[in-house]
């Protein structure tokens, strides 16, 4: 494999489970604001940010976890004829395969770019009490689902490479 | 083109996806985008994006997360070892009773967790060596781990019964407690079905020696009953203080969550490597889960938008010609069809909301089909070749249990979970009693 195509993949791995790292301890802040909304409500005056704000988290925490999530292979596949082949005949299917998400996950960022222009343009906010901006939740979309395309791709190499019988380093659980 | 041609089309096209192996939520997405970009053209081409801004608004999916990092919490922290070793020692000496102290156990468990995946960890792990060990068939074992699990998602709470109460509308709270009795019911169900297999051949599964026994005084049994206060005080917290109205839905995952957390703390085994196992497993599981629902919500937006909801009803009624109950059963017939070759979760969400507006159209309460959809979905979650618990089972059991064991192992259990969904069609009340009496003021 051209030193290239090894480094991107290198490099593209590392920030995936980097930020996924990051994404995965967004769970004990999701806890912490329902805890908080439960008992400033039982106790206290209710607030108005909690719902929301806990909404945000959970996107946070699935999108920017996605790409760390698809290292760890913890996205499932139906595995009827799969589960039988060879890996050299899985990483061929999945070389092809994976241009549809490919395309899928660009289809996202498409939209997505759209709707995040339009949110800056006109400062749109959300329709509730608490009315956040909506840009910084976009954005961090289209940044998840950008890396989770940059990863797509990497395993694209990995895939090829299988195939080529060659091995790409992958930065496991020790980096 | 029909309308009813490019729902066809698009349906196939995903079939063929998935058996490429392709990872799921992909299949579905790409089938999505690439459908709505043909049929609408530039238009189209935000599909993809709304169904993020859709799940956003979801709030009541909150509890995924919650619930998949609860779950593993009882797993991985072992406070379900005690558990087990209570029913170990106080049902041991029946024949079959330690199979029929599992599915206890997993009632149990079900009554704390809303998924089926920690019922599943938890039988597999522990009871399963146990009752390999002890002589239990294998066969047999592996099926009660299997349908004892999946009480996960009836016994309240429900992650099903809430993602059900996001499509149909429906107040979580009544459909939590609907399925309270017909969980119990199927529990007891699985059970006469143990204590009849064992009696006709007490080989299947031996009874604890009378020596082994007597290590255990009065004493020592009535302590190990201590380990029962552990699932009280979850249930309490997280499902009691929800129907006493004191938190919300998500806040009484959140409150769950960090009830289990604070049970493994108290039982000293809230260490390191349990938290990093915990949040890493719970965010790979719920990533998997968030992608699909992504991907199946754009799906059913263009699915939606080709008029499949008509075309179902004009199917049933128009050309079939059927009456309401002719409805139903063909109704669940298809999904537990379906159910075998599709990917569960992404099934709920494209297919549920095509059916809900028919069942409510025939006069059907919503609350009573919300427990036949979720024994459905459990039928559909332990049947070959496409399933949760199928994948879990083979990842998790001893290397001695084969596929094959695995796929017969759930035949006569398969046959119990439709036996119950006959029986809470003809009496409804079952279902509803319980939530009737409880909201009736």
């Amino acid at each position: 494999m051209p030193n290239v195509i090894r480094l991107y993949v290198r490099y593209v791995e590392k920030v995936s489970y980097r930020v996924g790292r990051f994404a995965m301890y967004l769970i004990f802040l999701l806890m912490g604001i329902l805890l908080y909304s439960s008992i400033s409500k039982t106790f206290f005056v209710p607030s108005l940010w909690t719902l929301e704000m806990a909404q945000f988290t959970m996107v946070a925490y699935y999108i920017l976890g996605g790409p760390y999530a698809m290292q760890l292979d913890e996205h499932v596949r139906m595995d009827l004829l799969y589960a039988n082949w060879s890996p050299k005949t899985r990483a061929a299917v999945d070389a092809f395969t994976v241009l549809f998400l490919m395309f899928y996950l660009g289809m996202i960022l498409y939209g997505g770019w759209g709707s995040t222009e339009y949110a800056l343009k006109y400062g749109e906010r959300s329709y509730s009490a608490w009315a956040p901006y909506m840009a910084p939740l976009k954005i961090l979309i289209c940044l998840g689902v950008l890396l989770m395309l940059l990863q797509t791709i990497a395993v694209f190499f990995k895939d090829i490479a299988t195939v080529l019988n060659k091995e790409i380093s992958v930065v496991g659980d020790a980096a | 083109m029909s309308y009813e041609m490019i729902a066809i089309l698009m349906f196939l096209s995903m079939m063929v996806m998935l058996l490429t192996g392709k990872r799921v939520f992909g299949a579905i997405g790409a089938v999505a985008v690439i459908a709505a970009l043909l049929l609408y053209g530039d238009g189209g081409g935000d599909f993809g994006f709304n169904a993020t801004m859709k799940l956003l608004k979801w709030y009541p999916l909150l509890t995924l997360p919650l619930f998949i990092f609860m779950g593993f919490m009882l797993s991985e922290s072992g406070i379900a070892d005690d558990l087990y070793n209570m029913f170990h020692v106080w049902m041991g000496p029946l024949n079959g009773g330690l199979a029929i102290g599992t599915i206890l156990l997993m009632v149990l468990i079900s009554a704390m967790n809303g998924l089926s995946v920690a019922g599943m960890a938890i039988g597999a792990t522990i009871a399963m060596p146990e009752l390999l060990r002890r002589g239990y068939d294998k066969i047999m074992v592996t099926g009660v781990i299997q349908a004892g699990s999946s009480l996960g998602i009836l016994v309240p709470p429900s992650v099903v019964l809430v993602l059900y109460g996001m499509i149909a509308r429906q107040p979580v709270g009544k459909l939590w407690l609907a399925g309270a009795i017909p969980g119990l019911m199927m529990a007891a169900l699985f059970i006469i079905y143990i204590v009849i297999r064992c009696k006709i051949n007490p080989s299947l599964g031996p009874a604890i020696s009378q020596d082994e026994l007597k290590k255990y005084s009065l004493k020592d049994k009535l302590k190990l009953l201590q380990a029962g206060i552990i699932p009280l005080f979850i249930f309490f917290s997280m499902t009691g203080l929800f129907l006493m109205g004191i938190t919300s839905l998500v806040e009484s995952s959140a409150v769950g969550a960090v009830a289990a957390t604070l049970a493994a703390l108290f039982k000293g085994r809230l260490t390191k490597k349990v938290i990093e196992e915990t949040t890493r497993k719970s965010l790979g599981v719920s990533c998997m889960f968030m992608w699909i629902i992504l991907a199946a919500l754009t799906f059913g937006a263009v699915f939606d938008g080709v008029g499949a909801v008509k075309a179902i009803e004009g199917f049933f009624i128009g050309e079939l010609g059927l009456g309401p109950w002719e409805i139903l059963i063909l109704m669940q017939l298809s999904f537990i069809i379906m159910g075998t070759f599709l990917d569960d979760t992404a099934m709920l969400i494209i297919i549920a909301p095509l059916y809900i507006p028919l069942v409510k159209m025939l006069g059907f309460d919503l609350i009573w089909y919300g427990v036949l959809y979720t024994i459905t979905c459990q039928i559909a979650y332990m049947t070959p070749p496409f399933g949760y618990n199928l994948f879990l089972m083979r990842a998790m059991a001893p290397p001695e249990v084969s596929i094959v064991d695995i796929y017969r192992s759930v035949i006569p259990f398969v046959a119990i979970m439709v036996l119950s969904l006959a029986i809470i069609m003809l009496f409804p009340q079952i279902a509803l009693w319980l939530p009737n009496m409880f909201y009736a003021y």
